[in-house]
């Protein structure tokens, strides 16, 4: 099949259970939050038309079950992702904590080409609970956290209040596109490359 | 009491809601068909005794201990988090500071202190809440989903076998009944059938409404035609779809947001019909593609405990 301009962007999002994944995704794509989301079993995914530097995308927002004994299906739902955002409360130590775990085992499961510089963004999410006085993460701990990993773009968001959710996103499509390959870009009738290997950017940060 | 009599009148018709109450306790081998309302009686009053004697262990777990004992700290936290989003649009369950939803919590939580290795997973609660809807009454509640914990619980274990089992059963049914949509499958890397996950996991608790599923659940809850009538269930309503999954060429995610969206969709009756058509059709040879011990089959008891668990469990 013939290379060209790649249209779909694969998203993952991970974390411990109830840090608000499904949340962010419909505060997204539908501008809505409910407080009576049932907990995800097995994935399911939202697409939401999206431009960036003139290019139209479909942006496909993959929403996992947060419970670590449902890890072993991330093999069929991670594959192809062209990014990962890591989500933790920052009302919850636990869920902060667990984040070197999510991230690698998304690296192992996914298996991307060039893991070193697959693209990751981290959400510190609910930072709307109780005007903020039950945080127990400060910004400074995961911003360190992110620098840690080769720094990794970090936002403070409410998928109840919608604060920081659309930011966050536009920088999640700009990682995505990030590891593009540079001939995908400007020579779209040209062979592609055999086993759809993609990830060979540099990397960088938003 | 004749059990099969019984169990095909149930599978045929359902059981009236105010008779649900004492039927699904049969259905959940909490009581045996044998035995005698004075059986019955006593056997309640035992077990009322030995739920609270459970639920006590963690009921007694002071603030100072539970900042020592994170595994319960964080098991708590789980089911915490997960109650109080389980079926709160039914009005049992719904708003504030609903007494049910703790109930809920309380069963769930003594129930991981129960069975300690297998403790608790996602999904548990989506089966408790219409047992207890149903039971009125925590203990009775409890040791129903107990004795379903039993068959279902390789739903839930770790390593997931259980759901590897069925999954791999449905495939093999699927091949069997339907060798052209199992090629399709095949060609398209969808066979894992990750895309039923939820159907199997839950017993298509969130394709239906809370009414159809009780009906559904008791119907399963049978074994009249087969312990495996749910994998039959799918098979049908992949066989009433095929047209559409071949002719736009679903691949894998379009196959799973297609069937994520089924939810609410698909007609209870239609479904139960199609999957006793299908039953009969595959005879022998549908059981044979289903490997022994597979949920809701008994599991087979090995020396080391039923639900081997690596160390960080949650």
């Amino acid at each position: 099949m013939a290379s060209r301009r790649r249209t779909l962007l694969k998203v993952i999002i991970l974390g411990d259970s109830g840090v608000g994944k499904t949340s962010l995704m419909n505060q997204y794509v539908n501008k809505k939050f409910s407080n009576q989301y049932k907990a995800t079993i097995g994935a399911d995914f939202l697409t939401k038309e999206v431009q960036f530097e003139d290019r139209l995308f479909t942006l496909q927002i993959w929403d996992t079950a947060g419970q670590e004994r449902f890890q072993s299906l991330g093999v069929a739902f991670y594959r192809g992702a062209d990014c990962c955002v890591l989500v933790y409360d920052v009302n919850s130590m636990k869920s902060f904590d667990n984040l070197n775990n999510w991230r690698e085992e998304f690296l192992i499961q996914a298996s991307p080409s060039d893991p070193d510089n697959f693209p990751f963004v981290l959400l510190g999410n609910k930072v709307d609970v109780d005007g903020g006085n039950s945080r127990v993460v400060s910004e400074k701990k995961a911003k360190a956290w992110c620098a840690s990993k080769g720094n990794i773009p970090y936002f403070e968001t409410s998928a109840k209040d919608g604060i920081n959710v659309e930011e966050a996103f536009q920088c999640i499509v700009k990682n995505a596109l990030k590891n593009e390959p540079e001939e995908e870009l400007y020579m779209p009738d040209t062979v592609d490359v055999v086993g759809g290997n993609r990830g060979q950017g540099s990397s960088g940060c938003c | 009491m004749d059990s099969k009599a019984l169990r095909k009148k149930i599978f045929y018709g359902g059981v009236d809601h105010v008779l649900r109450k004492e039927v699904w306790k049969f259905l959940l081998s909490y009581h045996e068909y044998d035995s005698t309302q004075a059986e019955r009686e006593y056997l309640a009053a035992m077990k009322r005794e030995e739920y609270e004697a459970i639920k006590s262990q963690w009921k007694s777990i002071s603030t100072t201990q539970a900042k020592r004992f994170t595994k319960f700290r964080e098991r708590k936290g789980l089911i915490d988090k997960d109650v109080v989003r389980t079926d709160r649009s039914v009005p049992y369950y719904e708003g504030d500071d609903n007494p049910n939803v703790i109930v809920l919590r309380d069963i769930l939580v003594t129930y991981s202190f129960y069975n300690f290795d297998l403790g608790y997973c996602q999904g548990m609660s989506d089966f408790l809440a219409p047992i207890l809807y149903v039971m009125e009454d925590e203990s009775e509640a409890f040791w129903c989903f107990a004795s379903l914990m039993e068959r279902l619980g390789g739903n839930f274990n770790r390593d997931q076998n259980g759901m590897h089992a069925q999954l791999l059963g449905l495939s093999k049914l699927v091949e069997l009944l339907d060798p052209s949509l199992h090629n399709y499958f095949r060609q398209n890397d969808c066979l894992n059938y990750f895309f039923c996950f939820r159907w199997v996991l839950i017993q298509f608790k969130r394709e239906f409404s809370f009414d159809q599923i009780m009906l559904l659940w008791e119907v399963l809850w049978t074994h009249y035609f087969s312990e495996h009538f749910h994998l039959y269930l799918c098979v049908g309503i992949l066989k009433r779809y095929r047209l559409r999954i071949i002719g736009e060429g679903m691949d894998f995610d379009t196959l799973l947001k297609f069937i994520n969206e089924l939810s609410g969709q698909i007609n209870i009756d239609r479904a139960i019909q199609d999957a006793e058509a299908l039953c009969t059709i595959a005879g022998e040879a549908g059981a044979d593609c289903i490997p022994p011990g597979t949920p809701p089959s008994m599991p087979i008891e090995t020396d080391g405990g039923l639900y081997l668990q690596e160390d960080d469990v949650l």
